[in-house]
């Protein structure tokens, strides 16, 4: 330390004396200072976090409530494809407390006019690793937690154990039927879509107590294109993927009401949106016996 | 970001809790009052203090 450092140093010092002996002075008498009134309760949310999630806390059906609710949620997200990445960038920038993605597969040159989270230089990365990069930039408040790996009946299980929710953005009907039966077992909501060319649909599924999708779809459909063969465009994933976020939020809020018991068809060539009702039945092999 | 704040705090008190604000004067002076009356709540402005009533 220089000597003008310290003559400084010196200086600030004795102003400060000066000035509290000047309070002294100027009010003898006066009353102790009121003690800092309480700081207000936010519910726990700290200044980021109001600050972050400020356009959707101040909505009416939102709040305390529903924010530490999606803070608490474990949700996993089976696909990290065209689906997913609406559902995965919704929920990660809502602030889910934990979002678990699973894919077995890597980036292709023709994932990317749909598949929104992977960009050119993703070519051959394993999606799950893709989707998990970006989705840390978006919000690193939430734990990502990224599989390479296939879903199937006999991991499907273990996969899902522990979660609030289950999206599944797949795009087999035989990993849509694998995801049912194991969240209709372990009793964990789910939400189920699918989408090609310019159509798609959105089902919520609450086990036990509404219909499952293979009360809805009871066999898979023999014909069944897949995208790779009937198309898909990208804007058409991107609003099932966003009605599937919009569910997955509900379904952990309940700000409001689920799609269940029924799915919604939605036909993009006329912007048609029909609500299909579906009923539980007592012979449904995967939520019968619930 | 004021009625944000003021909206959570709100959310925080029982009905019929009072909750002071004291605003600069400017737009949150303004925008908090309307949105606090268009949420339900009972308010009275003096100054610069709004006196909201939760509902």
């Amino acid at each position: 330390m220089s000597e003008g450092g310290a003559s400084r140093r010196g200086f600030f010092r004795d102003l400060a004396s000066a000035v509290g002996s000047a309070r002294e002075v100027l009010a003898p008498d006066a009353p102790p200072p009121e003690p800092p009134p309480p700081p207000p309760d936010f519910g726990g949310l700290a200044d980021a976090e109001i600050e972050r999630y400020a356009r959707q806390l101040v909505l009416p059906e939102w709040g305390t409530a529903a924010q530490l609710a999606l803070s608490e949620a474990n949700v996993l997200v089976v696909g990290a494809g065209a689906l997913a990445a609406p559902v995965a960038s919704y929920l990660v920038g809502a602030g889910v407390g934990r979002l678990g993605i699973l894919d077995p597969d890597v980036v292709e040159l023709s994932n990317l006019h749909r598949q929104t989270l992977h960009f050119t230089p993703d070519l051959g990365v394993p999606k799950a690793e893709s989707a998990a990069a970006k989705l840390r930039f978006l919000n690193p408040d939430v734990v990502i937690e990224p599989y390479q790996v296939r879903l199937e009946e006999e991991n499907a299980g273990a996969l899902i154990e522990g979660q609030d929710v289950v999206v599944d953005c797949s795009d087999s009907f035989a990993t849509r039927y694998a995801v049912n039966a194991a969240c209709c077992a372990a009793r964990v909501r789910l939400v189920e879509a699918g989408v090609l060319g310019l159509q798609g649909m959105v089902m919520s599924i609450k086990p036990g107590r509404t219909a499952c999708y293979r009360c809805a779809f009871p066999v898979a459909p023999a014909d069944a294109p897949s995208c790779a063969d009937a198309g898909v465009l990208g804007p058409a994933a991107g609003v099932i993927g966003s009605l599937q976020a919009l569910e997955a939020m509900k379904l952990v809020t309940g700000v409001a009401p689920a799609v269940a018991d029924g799915f919604l068809q939605v036909d993009l060539a006329s912007a048609g949106f029909l609500r299909v009702h579906a009923a539980r039945r007592e012979d449904c092999p995967d939520c019968g016996k619930l | 970001m004021t009625w944000v704040r003021t909206k959570l705090a709100l959310e925080a008190l029982a009905p019929g809790d009072a909750l002071d604000v004291r605003c600069r004067p400017g737009e949150a002076l303004e925008n908090v009052p309307r949105s606090a009356r268009a949420a339900g709540h009972a308010v009275t402005v003096e100054g610069t203090t709004i006196r909201i009533v939760r509902a």
